[in-house]
């Protein structure tokens, strides 16, 4: 019998774990206006727009107390944590800054190519280029960059920016007190920060600090893929969409080359496997990182849909692979790598987008499934999302309300709504193979969504039952100048995950092989080990589990497991992805 | 020129190693200067004799300042240093490293307006200045330091400044008379003991043992405890055998264990990632045992055997008590 990991949930309620009351004393509660949790782009958007209506209402920022908008940010840094392919359309951002074009970017995409991979050696352009993949206006940025800059931007607007500090738990009113139109779910009144300072045991050391009771007038959730709070606050809340989230896997790499890379790339096909039990639905990016006086990079990297069948597949290593095909060969021979990371993506689109609102809280960006799988675009719906919250919050606030529910219309109204309908049953059909699925998506496209139209289900990454194939033996043996192993990468994201600190990764044990090495080949910074002498065969085996290797990618909340935030400050510290 | 200033701790009648790496970092960088490196000394005269203070010309430290004062507390150095740049304004103050240095260097910053640079694994000179090197990110990058202020204050990382006996003269020693400020003296000292409860420390020894994951569960350990104590060293772990509960974290190297640099470095069923490496590739001599030939610890090992440990080890102590014995 084939096993599928949603057989063998985490250990955890996160509805009943995550959400709950205060519970400091209410004179050691910390009182801000606006919580924002998150420090991506949506949560600095949403912090600068509000910041910029307040400036010319200081009677509604007085009222929202000494610090009107907080963001709570799990990196070490803002950017800390972040990691894209990296083209933006730069159309909110611009609206963002009206009279400051000074944000960090690697100039407009200028040439383009979609290349199909037919095996190991050959490539075939595909022209004209099809239209999802067309980035003219777009920029080349990277999101570690630019968010270091929003950061700065929010700062300065007045934002109390609160690096290395998690949002551990979401504070709940309960329903009556509040009178609230969402029924009896109670009313969000802000978020409990993370403890530092546990053992592996979970008992107190000597520098051990209590997390806080943040209160907040509204909490904006703008936890980025795999939102923590946002999980747990669609369960409790009755938030979920009719169809599931689901994700893929971006594993990404930077390199320094010789020659700039004239032309923005991507590529569908080899080496994932056309043959639609396989499930590998996927491509890479090249992007050119140019900047005068710098030395020339190029973003690389590799995504596969997280509902992939074969347990062996491995994002990183798929990537490593892709790396030996003579068309990146010449791009990358002679130059370095610089930089490494991975992150989830939600890929559910439209159907898989929650309910935005809950009394007292909204969600934005990525946690709120916002990004266009076929356009490969998520950045600007992440900033629009923030600005659209911002604005809401500031005129519900104003009236004096916590009922927040015409965000979520503004969303559905502004480009994201807009474009994520026209492109609701895209990814759905490639669980048909590349081929037929290509074909209907082609339709989709063509007709702005109308044929076939209906509602094409998904399913959750977790219910694809496992097969064990020789997939592994294609990877690369990494040669630590070309191809690399996941330790050494994870070593060069400058993650300093204290190692005696609980683990923050959920997962059940005794599970059988095929899962155990499911999370073991997904898992692109080798978390997951399955011990050398473990059973073979029918017999279930125990993982070794290695969370300080940890860079909170979020796949293993898609594929039966569940991240929750380690300490704050704890991952990597990106820089350039 | 500018003139480099060293704090020197002393307990129990010798010269830490880490005080002594930084007299002979700060001899070598004084000279490529064209200056003096000097030494501070604080603590009870009578710990505290002449030659022991005049011994860190060895160093290469042609003058010792020699204070009376409490013995191992930040505060009272501070004092001593503050007044001694005062006096001979010296451009630099470095330390050698360890929890003492590191409140010492800040106080001595805080103090003077100095500019300071933490975590240094090495210093160089350029256009007659010094510049401190830092790893940063987890050890990914180095950062170059350079210093702007006055006075630049270097602490290095333990054990980064190598102990070389570069001269044979005697150091001049002088005594300092200072008045302590009153806050100096507001902290006493109840006792001195190992660091952080750790049996033997393993940054101070020349050889380790080390273990990792390849000794296949937590007994295997006792073997490189026979090892280790028939070399007189100390045996140390990786994050992965530590994690596992085989033994204490006070032993684990490593990126977010300690940094270590001894004589010898045996690491037994290691792999040898990166995360390894970085804390123990300082190391003077790297034997590596492993019984797959393509563990990455082969690429930096001075000597690697592929074979079974448990049956290496055991024929080793043996071979080295032998030795020792006869």
């Amino acid at each position: 019998m084939a096993v599928a990991p949603i057989e063998f949930p985490p250990p955890v309620d996160a509805a009943a774990e995550f959400i709950g009351p205060p519970t400091d004393a209410e004179d050691e509660r910390i009182e801000v206006g606006v919580a924002i949790v998150g420090g991506g782009q949506a949560g600095m958007a949403c912090a600068i727009r509000l910041l910029q209506l307040l400036e010319d209402d200081p009677e509604l920022a007085e009222s929202l107390g000494e610090v009107p908008v907080a963001v709570i940010e799990k990196g070490r840094v803002a950017g800390a944590h972040q990691l894209s392919g990296g083209v933006m359309n730069p159309t909110p951002l611009r609206q963002l800054f009206a009279d400051d074009d000074s944000w960090p970017h690697f100039g407009e995409v200028g040439r383009e190519t979609v290349y199909f991979m037919l095996n190991r050696k050959r490539a075939l352009p595909l022209k004209p280029t099809p239209p999802p993949f067309r980035n003219h206006g777009n920029f080349v940025v990277s999101v570690a960059e630019l968010n270091r800059w929003l950061g700065e931007r929010a700062e300065e607007a007045g934002a109390y920016v609160l690096s290395e500090t998690v949002g551990a738990k979401l504070l709940v009113e309960d329903g009556e007190r509040s009178g609230d139109e969402a029924s009896g779910r109670g009313r969000i009144v802000g978020v409990r920060t993370g403890d530092k300072g546990r053992d592996k045991d979970g008992g107190r050391k000597s520098n051990f600090e209590p997390g806080a009771d943040v209160v907040a007038r509204a909490t904006v959730l703008a936890e980025g893929c795999w939102g923590h709070l946002t999980g747990a606050a669609l369960k409790r809340l009755g938030l979920a969409a009719k169809d599931p989230q689901v994700w893929a896997l971006g594993v990404k790499e930077v390199w320094e080359v010789e020659q700039p890379l004239d032309r923005v790339i991507h590529t569908l096909g080899w080496p994932l496997r056309p043959q639609s039990k396989f499930k590998e639905f996927g491509g890479s990016w090249i992007y050119p990182m140019n900047r005068a006086g710098e030395t020339p990079r190029v973003s690389i990297g590799f995504v596969v849909g997280l509902d992939h069948a074969d347990a062996r597949l491995s994002v990183h290593d798929v990537l490593q692979e892709f790396k030996l095909h003579p068309l990146v060969r010449r791009i990358l021979t002679g130059g370095k790598r610089v930089a490494w990371g991975a992150k989830a993506i939600p890929e559910g689109g439209y159907w898989a987008m929650p309910r935005l609102h809950a009394p007292g809280m909204v969600i934005c960006g990525d946690g709120g499934g916002m990004v266009n799988v076929p356009k490969l675009k998520g950045i600007h719906y992440a900033i629009r999302s923030g600005m659209l919250a911002a604005e809401t919050l500031y005129s519900s606030l104003k009236a004096g309300s916590t009922d927040f529910s015409s965000y979520e219309r503004a969303v559905h109204q502004s480009e994201i709504g807009k474009d994520l309908y026209e492109s609701r049953n895209m990814k759905q059909p490639f669980g048909r193979g590349l081929i037929v699925g290509g074909a209907i998506t082609n339709a989709m496209v063509v007709t702005k969504g109308r044929l076939p139209g209906g509602h094409w289900p998904t399913h959750r990454d977790s219910d694809q039952p496992l097969l064990l194939t020789d997939r592994d033996k294609r990877y690369p043996k990494p040669d630590g100048k070309y191809t690399f192993d996941k330790l050494s990468s994870v070593f060069t994201t400058g993650n300093a995950t204290r190692d005696d600190a609980p683990s923050h990764i959920r997962i059940q044990q005794r599970v059988p092989r095929e899962l155990a090495e499911a999370w073991k080949w997904m898992c692109p910074a080798a978390v997951y080990e399955v011990p050398e002498d473990a059973p073979q065969g029918s017999e279930h085996v125990d993982l070794l589990v290695n969370p300080s290797n940890c860079v909170q990618c979020g796949a293993i909340t898609a594929k039966g497991g569940r991240l929750t935030p380690p300490e704050g400050g704890d991952g990597p510290v990106y820089q350039v992805t | 020129m500018s003139a480099i200033l060293v704090y020197a701790l002393h307990y129990d009648g010798a010269f830490n190693k880490n005080s002594l790496g930084a007299v002979s970092e700060g001899s070598r960088l004084a000279e490529e200067l064209g200056s003096e490196c000097h030494a501070v000394v604080v603590g009870d005269k009578a710990g505290l004799p002449d030659e022991l203070c005049a011994s860190l010309g060895r160093y290469g430290a042609r003058r010792v300042f020699r204070v009376e004062g409490p013995e191992g507390l930040a505060q009272p150095v501070v004092d001593a240093m503050a007044r001694v740049i005062g006096e001979q304004g010296h451009g630099y103050a470095l330390f050698g490293g360890g929890l003492l240095g590191f409140e010492i260097g800040a106080g001595l910053t805080a103090r003077l307006d100095a500019g300071v640079c933490m975590e240094v694994t090495s210093v160089r000179v350029e256009d007659g200045k010094l510049v401190s090197e830092r790893p940063i990110l987890g050890d990914s990058s180095v950062s170059d330091v350079h210093y702007r202020a006055g006075v630049g204050v270097i602490i290095g990382r333990l054990n980064a400044f190598e102990v070389t006996e570069s001269g044979d003269q005697d150091a001049v020693v002088e005594d300092v008379a200072l008045e302590f400020e009153p806050h100096s003296l507001r902290a006493k000292m109840v006792s001195r003991g190992e660091q952080r409860g750790a049996d033997v420390n393993i940054e101070d020894a020349k050889v380790l043992i080390a273990g990792g994951r390849g000794l296949g569960k937590a007994e295997g350990f006792q073997a490189l405890e026979d090892l280790a104590g028939a070399f007189g060293g100390a045996v140390a772990a990786t994050r992965a055998v530590v994690d596992a509960g085989w033994y204490s974290y006070s032993a684990q190297i490593g990126q977010t264990g300690k940094t270590v640099a001894p004589k010898l470095y045996l690491a037994a069923g290691i792999s040898g990632a990166i995360q390894h490496k970085v804390g123990m590739q300082g190391s003077e001599n790297i034997v590596a045992i492993n019984k797959d030939a393509n563990a990455p610890i082969f690429e930096f090992s001075d000597l690697g055997i592929v074979g079974d440990l448990n049956k290496i080890v055991p024929k080793l102590t043996e071979a080295v008590k032998a030795r020792k014995g006869g």
